[in-house]
């Protein structure tokens, strides 16, 4: 699909804060962001709950517009959604259109950008079987697995062909073994479409075991309190790479880092 | 389902409507009154209008009067429907009045229409299409409401153009509540068909119930309403039958916060939400 190399598909926040409401009534969610996702790079955004990471995401996707700061993808400001940038949104169950067959659902987005039908439906087939669900275009989501379901998610951000895919707490709400298996096709889809991949999670292992870069949210309006090079290597592997003493430690400073934060600010 | 269990299943629905007939038989044999005919003498009577008097034509003013009429206040209210639930100030802003409009009983207008528009066709669809037009505007309005917040960000995410949006994804969404807005209306329509032909009017079902009572064909009269109840069954059976088409996801789809099976009316529920089909 897309391989991207330039630095111009580089998706960068600049000094971002994001705030609801107004006057006395404001309430800080984020302050003072910056982070980059270059080409290729798998970036996980790990926080506790409440820790705005939902609301970043949103501004990341041009969902939302920051108070202050800057989202830009290259040169471009993220003003609202780009073609670049595909989401895949936590809540599955409402995410997918329950009337639409599993193809149209993948292929739906593409309908807006007045791709012939036959290409479309091509395009759904592909992006289903990139995620390991070959024959089930023809059924509805709710006949399948919260995994299962997922997988179509996912393959709707991929036959929408945008370099960035976004992702919030994707896999939360399916069993650990689906989980496992979500995670590996994650990884999977960064290395054969060389898109990046950008995941926000509460969960602290998935994060180091997701990223290239672990960025740690904390605090009361949430700062990047680190940002951490995985030193793990591409390669990953759930039991292999979650055995390594380096896989410890990092998961160490991570929680570390995140309790420091969240006892300071209390 | 074998042969067997089709016509246990079809028992099961028609004992009932077959017990009723059966008593009403055998009451107005007994009874003799000249005001309960015997179902054989208004079957005789139908079947004399049909072929001898104008019943037929009636029908056919009225069928035609309905379904115009239906026709033309759903679809007119799905499309201000979509346009006042797709903006969180206008809904608002329409509320209180919409539920005046919807209070006020559209039969109570049929003297002024008549006054104003004469007594042809056109007042009669007016009437009912203003009466459809009510129920199924406010259940458009509350289907749109209803669509979980996410299916909307998800198509702004993905740049859905707003044509396309409201086309496959709010329609869709709204549809549930509209066909029951539609069962409402359905009903309605029925009542202002018949109450609008009743008051002037020299053709319809209403005016042949009407004529013929005043001349006391006591059987007539009861075979022009069984043609009204017939109507209105050929009306809801056809609502069902579309609606399993355009609904089969709705219908299908296991309910995931499925409340405990004894609370809602399952007598009613039962039979239209039938997932045989």
């Amino acid at each position: 699909m897309n391989n991207v190399q330039s630095s111009a598909n580089t998706l960068i926040v600049e000094k971002m804060s994001k705030s609801y409401g107004s006057g006395a009534d404001e309430h800080r969610v984020l302050e003072d962001l910056s982070l980059r996702v270059e080409p290729g790079e798998f970036v996980t955004i790990v926080g506790p709950s409440g820790a705005g990471k939902t609301t970043l995401l949103r501004c990341l996707s041009g969902l939302v517009a920051p108070t202050s700061g800057v989202v830009r993808y290259g040169e471009v400001p993220v003003s609202g959604p780009l073609a670049e940038i595909a989401v895949v949104f936590q809540d599955y169950r409402a995410s997918l259109m329950p009337w639409m067959t599993v193809r149209d659902n993948v292929a739906f987005p593409l309908q807006g950008r007045k791709i012939a039908k036959r290409a479309r439906n091509d395009a759904a087939d592909e992006a289903l079987d990139s995620v390991n669900l070959p024959g089930v275009g023809d059924k509805y989501p709710w006949q399948l697995s919260g995994g299962m379901q997922q997988r179509v998610a996912i393959a709707r951000g991929l036959a929408y062909s945008a370099p960035v895919l976004l992702m919030d707490e994707p896999f939360g709400s399916v069993d650990a073994q689906a989980r496992f298996e979500l995670e590996d096709l994650a990884l999977d889809l960064r290395s054969r479409l060389g898109i990046s991949v950008v995941v926000v999670t509460h969960d602290i292992d998935e994060a180091v075991y997701l990223g290239d870069r672990v960025v740690v949210l904390g605090g009361r309006p949430a700062r990047v309190i680190d940002t951490i090079e995985v030193d793990l290597g591409r390669d990953r592997d759930q039991i292999a790479t979650r055995a390594k003493p380096r896989f410890a430690e990092l998961r160490t400073q991570v929680m570390t880092e995140i309790r420091e934060t969240s006892i300071s600010s209390r | 389902m074998n042969a067997y269990q089709k016509v246990r299943a079809g028992l099961a629905m028609l004992w009932l409507p077959i017990a009723v007939l059966a008593a009403a038989w055998v009451a107005t044999a007994a009874a003799d009154s000249f005001y309960f005919p015997t179902p054989p003498v208004i079957l005789e009577a139908l079947i004399d209008g049909f072929r001898q008097d104008h019943l037929w034509d009636d029908l056919v003013f009225s069928v035609r009067n309905i379904g115009v009429a239906v026709l033309l206040g759903s679809a007119a209210a799905v499309c201000v429907g979509l346009i006042i639930g797709e903006s969180r100030a206008l809904t608002h802003a329409t509320a209180p009045f919409l539920t005046f409009a919807r209070a006020t009983p559209m039969v109570a207008f049929i003297p002024i229409f008549i006054i104003t528009f004469g007594i042809g066709a056109a007042p009669k669809i007016i009437v009912i299409a203003i009466g459809v037009f009510w129920p199924v505007l406010l259940n458009t309005i509350t289907g749109i409401r209803g669509i979980h917040p996410a299916v909307r960000e998800t198509a702004v995410s993905f740049r859905i153009p707003k044509l396309l949006y409201l086309r496959r994804i709010v329609l869709p969404g709204a549809a549930p509540q509209i066909f029951a807005g539609l069962r409402i209306a359905i009903a309605v329509a029925l009542v202002l068909m018949v109450v609008s032909e009743i008051y002037g009017s020299s053709v319809g079902l209403g005016n042949y119930i009407l004529e013929s009572g005043a001349r006391f064909q006591v059987a007539a009269t009861w075979a022009g309403t069984v043609v009204i109840g017939a109507l209105g069954y050929g009306l809801s059976s056809a609502l069902i039958l579309l609606e399993r088409r355009v609904l089969g996801w709705h219908q299908e789809r296991p309910r995931k916060n499925s409340r405990p099976k004894r609370r809602g009316s399952p007598a009613v529920s039962g039979v239209f939400a039938s997932r045989r089909g």
